[in-house]
């Protein structure tokens, strides 16, 4: 089966299993190399990319575009949206919730360790300053972790609370990395704080 | 003479001519079975046709996939979720997991039941899809199989794994290639293939063939009764020459899927 290049939107449909060309073609996503074949692994559209100009590797990359690909599940690397459940002294636990602006369809649960708060003074940290139950975080997922939970960070300026409740329930409004303050009664409360973009 | 006739059958019994006469039948209808190179099938097919097939994608909404599937009374769906978090209890695990559950309605069988799982199933469906499924694509994580018999009218066990693969591909779980399973039955020097109920309960045995027909791998093979070498071999054949069109039909109905979706 010689390759031809097609369309970047609507190449023909394949579904797992089937021959997308021979070993003049790279395997990209939803595709795996067999023997000296490149065979489909999802059901979507082939699609044919050229190599990037410059590279030793001259052959074009073929991959699958799904039109429904599973639910999206955190991988090291990932941005996330997370949902504090729990604070303790040494770490907080939280659910997952977006990976990389696409929802979960069932939460995962992620682990911000006190080390992964923040880059700077990291034995200082305080975890009951930086995060409370209920807060929103944006964090990046560092590892699988353990068993129990991905382990996240927020040692990034643009990662940490992004939306949060004071005491009151007002909503708090970040008015500098480290604090946050209530709508409604003006209290400041100490958190993590995301880089507004 | 009539008087010792009638003496010489002091014994006789009603019940046991019954019994008898029923005897010869039930034989008389095994040799038939047995040595007649050509009986019509109760249901009008000849030895090597399958029943009428349905296949669709979709019909479970809360699930990630799910597939129904018909092959003539035998009507099964199968829903897959995940990839979602593996239970506390798991240990970590570099490559994902895969659980199958099969389950069978209370109305399912003609006499009815008490809608139990079914362990054995649930085993041979794990180990069917387990050589398809992309585990490494999605480590700590579980994708979930759970499979319902509707109605059970023979050969349920190579149509879950149809409709299995069916779901796995529709939920866009990483797979090798489709999993399709037919099973042929033996009747003395005959082999039948996808049998009834009916024609289940009279086999001299079976062999069910689980089969990735792009590659060409069986990814399972399960041989129950007496069968000699050279008929084993054209029954695996003829499974898995039937396994290659079903699988045609799966493509096509999964593609007909994805163009309904734009």
């Amino acid at each position: 089966m010689a390759a031809t290049a097609m369309d970047h939107d609507g190449g023909e449909v394949v579904t797992p299993g089937e021959l997308l060309g021979n070993s003049s073609l790279l395997a990209g996503l939803g595709a795996y190399a067999d023997g000296r074949c490149v065979r489909a692994s999802i059901t979507g559209h082939r699609r044919l990319v050229p190599p990037p100009p410059g590279s030793t590797d001259q052959r074009s990359t073929v991959e699958v575009v799904g039109h429904k690909a599973h639910g999206a599940v955190p991988q090291p690397g990932s941005v996330v949206i997370a949902r504090v459940t729990k604070v303790m002294a040494r770490m907080a636990s939280a659910d997952i919730m977006c990976v990389d602006s696409k929802a979960v369809k069932e939460k995962f649960t992620g682990m911000i360790r006190q080390q992964d708060v923040r880059a700077t003074e990291i034995d200082k940290v305080d975890m009951f300053q930086s995060y409370r139950p209920g807060d929103i975080v944006r964090a990046l997922v560092l590892s699988l972790g353990d068993a129990r939970a991905y382990y996240l960070s927020t040692a990034q300026n643009e990662l940490g609370v992004v939306s949060a409740q004071s005491i009151t329930g007002g909503t708090l409004v970040p008015i500098s990395w480290t604090e946050m303050q209530c709508e409604l009664t003006g209290q400041i409360e100490q958190r993590k704080v995301a880089k507004v973009e | 003479m009539s008087a010792a006739a009638a003496a010489t059958d002091g014994t006789y019994s009603p019940a046991a001519a019954a019994g008898e006469k029923r005897r010869e039948r039930k034989e008389e209808l095994r040799r038939h079975l047995a040595e007649d190179a050509d009986w019509p099938r109760a249901d009008g097919r000849s030895f090597h046709d399958c029943r009428p097939a349905f296949m669709q994608t979709g019909p479970t909404t809360a699930a990630s996939g799910s597939a129904y599937a018909e092959f003539g009374k035998t009507k099964v769906i199968v829903s897959v979720f995940g990839p979602r978090e593996s239970k506390k209890a798991m240990l970590y695990s570099d490559t994902g997991r895969l659980n199958c559950n099969v389950s069978y309605t209370t109305f399912a069988t003609p006499i009815r039941g008490q809608g139990m799982d079914n362990k054995e199933y649930s085993a041979m469906l794990h180990k069917a899809l387990e050589g398809a499924v992309m585990l490494h694509t999605f480590p700590k994580t579980t994708v979930d199989v759970f499979a319902l018999v509707l109605e059970s009218g023979g050969s349920d066990l190579p149509i879950i794994i149809s409709c299995a693969s069916l779901a796995l591909a529709d939920a866009g779980i990483m797979i090798y290639d489709l999993v399709t399973s037919v099973s042929v039955s033996c009747f003395g020097k005959n082999i039948i293939i996808d049998p009834t109920s009916d024609e289940e309960a009279w086999q001299d045995g079976s062999i069910m063939v689980a089969y990735m027909p792009a590659r060409k791998e069986i990814t399972q093979l399960t041989l129950t009764g007496e069968w000699s070498d050279g008929k084993i071999t054209n029954a695996v054949e003829l499974c898995m020459d039937a396994c290659s069109k079903l699988c045609d039909i799966l493509r096509e109905r999964l593609k007909d899927a994805a163009s309904l979706a734009e």
